[in-house]
């Protein structure tokens, strides 16, 4: 079961589609796993719907109508793309971005038990992919931005709780923890971070820069 | 507006696209245009987002949402690729993990309830359907426009969840 949820104003901000591409891909990642928050989005959609129907129209330009129907000819009827199923249960709306399973991932090593690896950075948010092997301590470290986590394999225990694959921990600017990983098999988890973490540790403190968190 | 989306899927019927049109167009150019779209862009786009409406009609079920509801899905899309210039990360239909049986407690979502959200919508107290229009229209992290109402986060998170809640049970669900 999953435990750990985004709230109503996360979970809106993919419905509407206001959040940034990263948050997106987090939330989107959280309801392959969630039915609860993808029946929760869709009567956010539903709201999205409600507005749209609502709001006061203005009005189109001469000849719009006549400009589109003069394209329904050139247009193709829309397929969704076709995608070779995953091979070790990685979620589908994940593997676009990775070009693959996670059992594909290259990983750079941080450390004998850590290992990490870069998805992308837009607008000073960064997203990766983390892994960790069982008892692994990323060390003691808070965050001068949010930072999102989502398990994908395994699991990890903080001071807040134990999250498992599907779980959301969302981690205010600020805020501490110490997340260890459980044992089993290795924690894998999705992470979007704005802003640089700050670890206690001195080795972790020259460490930090050089692996770009 | 739904009957119309399905003759369009079945006979690829052009009198009840134009019907589709004269109705979704203008509300879409309006709502890219809310979103602060320039209007030679949101003019653009509407059209856009109605070719697309012609190209998926087959994919719309009425089971799952209305036509209101799809086309917001369609034009919300629609900005974040073509103003945004970024990806939607949607979910691939064909590979949830297996799901129970749909609790129809939950439901806030079947389209024939759709009225019913309409009118609890305007019920909702001034405060909380300006977080929740927000939410939709402002294209800001909540942050931010907490910081614009000169109110703490917090406050707009739970102004959200009162209407959130306010919704659910004006649909019939479970709080």
């Amino acid at each position: 079961m999953i435990a750990h949820h985004p709230d109503d104003a996360l979970l809106m901000g993919y419905a509407s589609g206001t959040a940034d591409e990263a948050t997106s891909l987090i939330i989107a990642t959280h309801l392959h796993y969630c039915i609860m928050c993808r029946m929760r989005s869709r009567g956010m959609e539903t709201i999205g719907g409600s507005l749209l129907e609502e709001i006061a129209p203005q009005a189109m330009a001469a000849g719009a109508l006549e400009a589109t129907l003069a394209k329904l000819d050139q247009v193709k009827p829309y397929e969704r793309p076709r995608r070779a199923p995953s091979r070790d249960g990685t979620p589908g709306v994940l593997r676009s971005y990775l070009g693959g399973d996670l059992r594909d991932v290259r990983w750079r090593q941080m450390g004998p038990r850590l290992a990490y690896a870069p998805l992308f950075r837009r607008d000073g948010v960064a997203v990766r992919l983390l892994r960790g092997v069982p008892g692994a301590d990323s060390g003691s470290h808070s965050h001068q931005g949010l930072e999102y986590t989502l398990v994908l394999q395994g699991g990890y225990t903080d001071v807040t709780g134990s999250y498992a694959p599907g779980d959301l921990q969302v981690m205010e600017a600020g805020a501490c923890h110490n997340p260890v990983a459980d044992p089993g098999e290795d924690c894998i988890n999705l992470a979007v971070t704005t802003g640089r973490l700050k670890f206690d540790s001195l080795i972790q403190k020259i460490a930090a820069p050089l692996f770009g968190f | 507006m739904d009957a119309l989306l399905g003759r369009v899927a079945a006979t690829q019927d052009r009198a009840a696209f134009a019907a589709l049109f004269a109705h979704f167009a203008p509300r879409v150019k309006a709502y890219l245009l809310r979103l602060g779209a320039p209007s030679g862009v949101a003019e653009e786009l509407a059209q856009e987002a109605l070719l697309s409406v012609w190209r998926k009609a087959h994919l719309f079920d009425p089971a799952k949402a209305s036509a209101a509801t799809w086309l917001f899905t369609i034009a919300r899309n629609l900005r974040i690729d073509a103003i945004r210039r970024e990806r939607r990360p949607e979910l691939d239909p064909e590979d949830f993990m297996p799901e129970p049986d749909t609790d129809a407690d939950a439901g806030l979502m079947l389209a024939e309830n759709e009225g019913r959200l309409r009118l609890a919508l305007k019920e909702l107290p001034a405060d909380q359907i300006q977080v929740v229009e927000l939410s939709f229209f402002a294209d800001k992290p909540h942050s931010q426009i907490a910081a614009e109402l000169g109110i703490p986060l917090g406050t707009v998170k739970s102004r959200l969840r009162l209407a959130m809640g306010r919704l659910k049970r004006a649909m019939g669900g479970d709080e």
